[in-house]
């Protein structure tokens, strides 16, 4: 019984691998021959914005997504996995538009507990980064407008909104975006319950990737019933492989097969 | 204290306390008074509290309108009549409102004529403000107050907080509430209680008066009424009950002899036959139909199955979905008489002269006997003319209910209503709205709101719970200033408002009745109709469903939209969805089991048949159909199974390849049946440790698993003290807690529909609502808003306190539980097993979901490899 059970566990602890040296860890990518750490949509700010259309919900998004990574983090460092690099892959803060003292405190203390755990952080530019500018120059970071490319395995990651038109993106094997915040429904009977996932398709060829949001306050975007909007992911989805998000990753087939 | 008032004044007592010009009038346009007037006039005009309780078109409006026009009347004509609001009428309707203006400045413009040509205008102001009133009309009415205010309880509230109105309100002599009944056992009626208690407060002399339609008990609508003028004492008030004057007619009609060996087509032919005959053999008639949808439908066969009596002209449709324009039309045109035939959802149920009506037809159960008996009142609409009422019924259960219920409004027992209590999000709302006229002690407010009856029972640590969050002690310290809608200073006991926007906050966002949040369907460009938010939680992607009669295949969601595509002819897979459904009165209920058991006598004591159907037609009030399929309908379930009744319970298992399902065939109304399925599906679910699924209606519920239920253990397992936990931790992350949850955060202000000049659509609220309760679970499970909205669950959608009363009838025996196993559902179980209402108890968490869903795929998954 102990040792069927025990297989279980290592059964679904091997599922965190989306694509060799592609790993899961928390609700970011890990990037094994590049030591990078990729997260996407923090949409730190999420409950001003509420706040602002009236909305009084109490804010608890910036300490659960420190919660989150901090797990993470610890995974990783069990495992013996160096961090050199964190790339946030866009919508690191939700709004921009007149920040407020919390809302500065709230991203500069994001920053400097990235910072802790790697060498370098990477901005990737998102839609909602319209004025990243003035923090990562105040925190000396790089802004990438389209997206990194990792040469040695051939990756580019670029937020999602739109499909980079470069000869780095070109030459990409696999791409990573963010953007969607994919999330799907796993149904039996009326019962159903919605979770964060990870999606894993083609895009022209090239290995598409999709990182589910690290947004606390909201789950997602569910890809079984709602309509897509990154331009990567306006195509026939039924062949994407799902990885659902709970408290570990679980490999779930295909969307095909969940509908 | 509050008492019946048993003495009846004569007309001249009466005649001789009114101001003669009134008087003279009264004399010269009725001759006499109506009962009503007889037994409240003077006491109103002694400015007693007094509630009325009697039939639309017995006078009574007038009954509480003449002591106020007699003493107006006297201040006028000496000279003495200030420029201020002497009486508030405050009523549910808005449409009223204007009826009532017309109701009123008639009468006065007749006294004027009594007076005489040349003699100057009587000076009397009458004005009616609701959301509606134009800025002129308001910044008129600053200037020169009406003298009788005509208001609804959102309208009053808003001017209870009006900077200079409110000057106008202080010493108000009289309040009259109308439509009582329709507002006591709501939430609007608990904020129009506290409403009353801070006019009160203003005008410490105001007497009360409350107009009721026929509703049970009295008593309490009259505590509802007057409330409390200190901790103990009570205000007293005189109850004048003049119900059942009117002269009954009603009848429950069958179209076909029995409702077995007959096709859908045929039903329908016989129903709509029967109500053309009936319709043609009257002058005027008002059907019921209980659903939007239901109206239109009728409406549209009239027209198509009989194109010469049925045209635009004089046929028409009313419900709340209609536009105020057609409504009116419709209204209008009924009053003139020019319509043969008008069909309406509920709409038409309340208020408004409908002019002159011969009969009225409920399509379908009414499900209570005062509303029964409201909707029935609507005919025969003056004095001493014959109430005429026919309820059509179209399936068996159908037809045993409605028949008890036609037996109870005949013979005068009205079911009981209840009225919510201890409301804390109403209660917020007040106190921000009280904070923000002034600052206030926190022991004068505690006393301030328990004088309300609604709150009369309030305990100390919630009210002070509610102060706490309204002064923002959720969040920290340093984001005070965004949460926070009042200080609270401990120290000296001081409460007052909180920042620049509060006044305006509260003025834009005052009032108890929820947006209703409707998913827009669309077949590409073109909007088709809308869904309620709780079916599409149901549907999945290539679902069929009905919507208007046709088909359609559900593609995807996007915010409150949906998309579809015409699905042609194939069968939906979804059942269409019945939330619009009234719930069965749990005392109504009681007596169709009261029935079950003597029709089980019966057939115990092998009656024949004959002798059955005469006892039927002494103690029914039916048909010769209704008869015969009454005795054929019970006389099946007696062969094949058992008779369920007021004293036995039975559980009938039933099962389906490998499916279970447990029948309960406890017919006590969907409320009660509601927290009583949940209660035993969460037991059974917990001893199981799966899921179970659950579809309830009035006449029971059924509850379905895989494998086997352990129904002995779970009837132990569930007991009377702690009904109330167990269905606490049932409904915890149930969709109903978190709808009703997004209700009571926007009573309370925690999501301000309109903020800001936006307002919030019902979607976006339901959405923001969805964040906002996770986030107040991770606070605390018992935060105040949250608590209140699992009372509002269990308490006013469910009946709580009925389904104890049942748990406690098994315990102490009084009901026995009997339980049977049957090859095939019983006839009695075939319509709780169509209910389209199903629900899941969830019993795992997410966590222990997901893996067992993932063993299976992963099953999948390796078997598909093995055939490659």
């Amino acid at each position: 019984m102990a040792k069927k059970a025990a297989k279980k566990e290592s059964g679904r602890m091997s599922q965190k691998e989306v694509l060799p040296g592609c790993e899961i860890y928390g609700l970011g990518l890990y990037l094994v021959r590049e030591k990078a750490f990729v997260v996407s949509d923090l949409h730190l700010g999420y409950e001003e914005m509420l706040n602002r259309e009236g909305v009084l919900i109490p804010r608890f998004n910036f300490h659960d997504i420190v919660g989150r990574l901090g797990l993470a983090f610890l995974a990783l460092a069990a495992e013996g996995k160096g961090i050199e690099r964190i790339v946030v892959n866009g919508d690191l803060k939700h709004e921009f538009g007149g920040i407020s003292e919390q809302e500065w405190k709230e991203v500069l203390g994001m920053l400097d507990f990235l910072q802790q755990h790697c060498r370098e952080i990477v901005l990737v530019k998102g839609n909602h980064d319209t004025i990243l500018g003035p923090i990562a120059r105040f925190k000396g970071l790089k802004v990438l407008e389209e997206g990194l490319f990792l040469p040695a395995t051939s990756t580019y990651v670029t937020h999602g909104a739109f499909v980079p038109d470069n000869e780095e993106f070109r030459k990409a094997k696999v791409i990573v975006i963010g953007n969607e915040h994919p999330a799907i429904s796993i149904r039996e009977g009326v019962k159903a319950e919605l979770f964060k996932c990870f999606l894993h398709g083609k895009f022209k060829g090239k290995e598409l990737i999709v990182i589910p949001s690290h947004n606390a306050v909201t789950i997602g975007t569910n890809i079984l019933k709602e309509k897509v909007i990154s331009p990567f992911l306006k195509q026939p989805l039924g062949d994407f492989k799902v990885w659902v998000i709970e408290d570990q990753p679980y490999y779930f087939g295909k969307i095909r097969d969940l509908q | 204290m509050i008492e019946r008032q048993t003495e009846k004044y004569s007309d001249e007592e009466i005649h001789r306390n009114l101001n003669p010009l009134l008087s003279a009038w009264f004399r010269q346009k009725f001759g006499s008074f109506t009962e009503p007037q007889r037994y409240s006039i003077l006491n109103i005009h002694a400015r007693l509290n007094t509630l009325v309780s009697a039939e639309t078109g017995t006078g009574k409006t007038l009954s509480a309108f003449t002591a106020v026009i007699s003493e107006l009347l006297n201040l006028s004509q000496g000279n003495q009549l200030e420029d201020k609001v002497y009486c508030v009428y405050v009523s549910p309707l808005r449409a009223l409102n204007n009826d009532i203006q017309r109701n009123l400045l008639e009468p006065l413009e007749e006294i004027a004529a009594v007076q005489g040509k040349k003699e100057r205008k009587l000076g009397i102001r009458v004005a009616v403000r609701t959301g509606d009133t134009t800025t002129s009309e308001r910044a008129k009415m600053l200037r020169k107050p009406p003298h009788i205010l005509i208001t609804t309880p959102e309208t009053i509230a808003i001017l209870l907080n009006a900077p200079k109105f409110r000057e106008n309100l202080r010493g108000v002599k009289w309040c009259i509430v109308d439509e009582i009944h329709a507002l006591a056992s709501n939430k609007r009626g608990v904020h129009l209680a506290l409403s009353l208690e801070r006019l009160q407060r203003l005008a410490p002399e105001m007497t009360r008066i409350g107009l009721s339609a026929t509703v049970a008990p009295l008593e309490l609508v009259a505590e509802y009424l007057v409330g409390y003028e200190s901790e103990r004492v009570q205000r007293p008030c005189k109850i004048v009950d003049v119900s059942f004057l009117k002269k009954m007619d009603l009848k429950v009609l069958s179209p076909l002899p029995n409702f077995i060996d007959v096709t859908p087509e045929q039903v329908h032919r016989a129903l709509y036959d029967t109500l053309d005959k009936l319709i043609q053999g009257h002058q005027t008639t008002l059907v019921f139909t209980n659903t939007r949808s239901a109206t239109e439908r009728v409406v549209h066969h009239l027209k198509e199955k009989f194109p010469k009596k049925y045209l635009s002209g004089n046929i028409g449709a009313h419900h709340s979905s209609l536009s105020r324009e057609h409504r009116l039309n419709i209204e209008n045109r009924l009053k003139q008489g020019k319509l043969k035939c008008v069909v309406c959802s509920t709409s038409l149920e309340l208020g408004i002269d409908i002019g002159f009506i011969d009969l009225v037809i409920l399509l379908g159960s009414p499900k209570s006997v005062a509303r029964a008996i409201q909707r029935m009142g609507r005919s025969g609409h003056k004095l001493h003319d014959q109430v005429k009422g026919r309820i059509i019924v179209l399936d068996r259960d159908d037809l045993v209910e409605c028949a008890v219920l036609l037996k109870n409004a005949l013979e005068k027992k009205i079911d009981k209503i209840q009225v919510p209590l201890n409301c804390l999000d109403v209660l917020a709302q007040h106190i921000f709205g009280i904070a923000i006229e002034d600052k206030i002690q926190v022991e004068d407010l505690f006393r301030l709101v328990t004088r309300a009856f609604p709150y009369h029972s309030l305990k100390r640590t919630d009210f002070f719970e509610v102060i706490d969050y309204l002064a923002g002690e959720y969040t920290s310290l340093e984001l005070r200033y965004v949460y926070a809608k009042i200080w609270f200073d401990r120290e000296t006991g001081w409460i007052g408002k909180r920042g620049k926007m509060a006044r305006i906050i509260y003025m834009t966002n005052v009032g108890t009745i929820p947006d209703e949040a409707k998913i827009k369907v669309k077949l590409g460009e073109q909007t088709i109709g809308t869904i309620d938010e709780m079916f599409l939680e149901r549907l999945k992607k290539n679902d069929v469903f009905v919507l208007g009669g046709e088909s359609y295949v559900f593609n995807f969601s996007r915010g409150m939209t949906i998309q579809v595509r015409s699905a042609e002819k194939r069968p939906p897979t979804v059942p269409s969805w019945a939330s619009e459904m009234l719930p069965l009165s749990f005392d109504l209920a009681l007596e169709i089991q009261r029935f079950r058991r003597l029709m089980e006598e019966k057939f115990v004591y092998r009656k024949p048949k004959t002798e059955v159907i005469e006892w039927l037609h002494e103690y029914l009030y039916v048909d010769e159909n209704s008869a015969n399929a009454i005795y054929e309908y019970f006389h099946e379930q007696f062969l094949f199974a058992e008779i369920p009744h007021d004293k036995k319970l039975v559980i009938e298992a039933y099962c389906e390849g490998e499916l279970t399902h447990l029948i309960f065939h406890s017919l006590f109304g969907r409320r009660t049946n509601d927290a009583l399925s949940k209660a035993y599906a969460y037991a059974l679910s917990r001893l199981t440790h799966k899921d179970v699924e659950l579809s309830m209606g009035d006449n029971g519920f059924v509850i379905t698993s895989e494998g086997k239920l352990p129904i002995d253990t779970a009837l132990r397992i569930v007991k009377s003290p702690d009904l109330r936990m167990l269905l606490e931790m049932a409904l915890d992350r149930t969709e109903v807690l978190s709808r009703r949850f997004r209700h009571c955060a926007t009573r309370a202000l925690m999501i301000l529909r309109s903020y800001r000049g936006k307002t919030k659509s019902a979607g976006r609220q339901q959405m923001s609502s969805r964040l906002l309760i996770s986030a107040v679970r991770r606070i605390s499970r018992d935060f105040c808003i949250l608590r209140e909205a699992r009372r509002e669950v269990l308490e006013d959608l469910m009946d709580i306190d009925s389904a104890a009363k049942v748990v406690q009838w098994l315990e102490s025996g009084q009901v026995k539980v009997r339980k049977i196993a049957t090859p095939l559902p019983s006839p009695f179980a075939f319509n709780l097993l169509l209910q389209g209402y199903g629900d899941v108890m969830k019993m795992e968490d997410r966590l222990a979901f997901i893996r067992r869903i993932h063993e299976r795929v992963m099953q999948r998954i390796a078997e598909k490899q093995k055939v490659v």
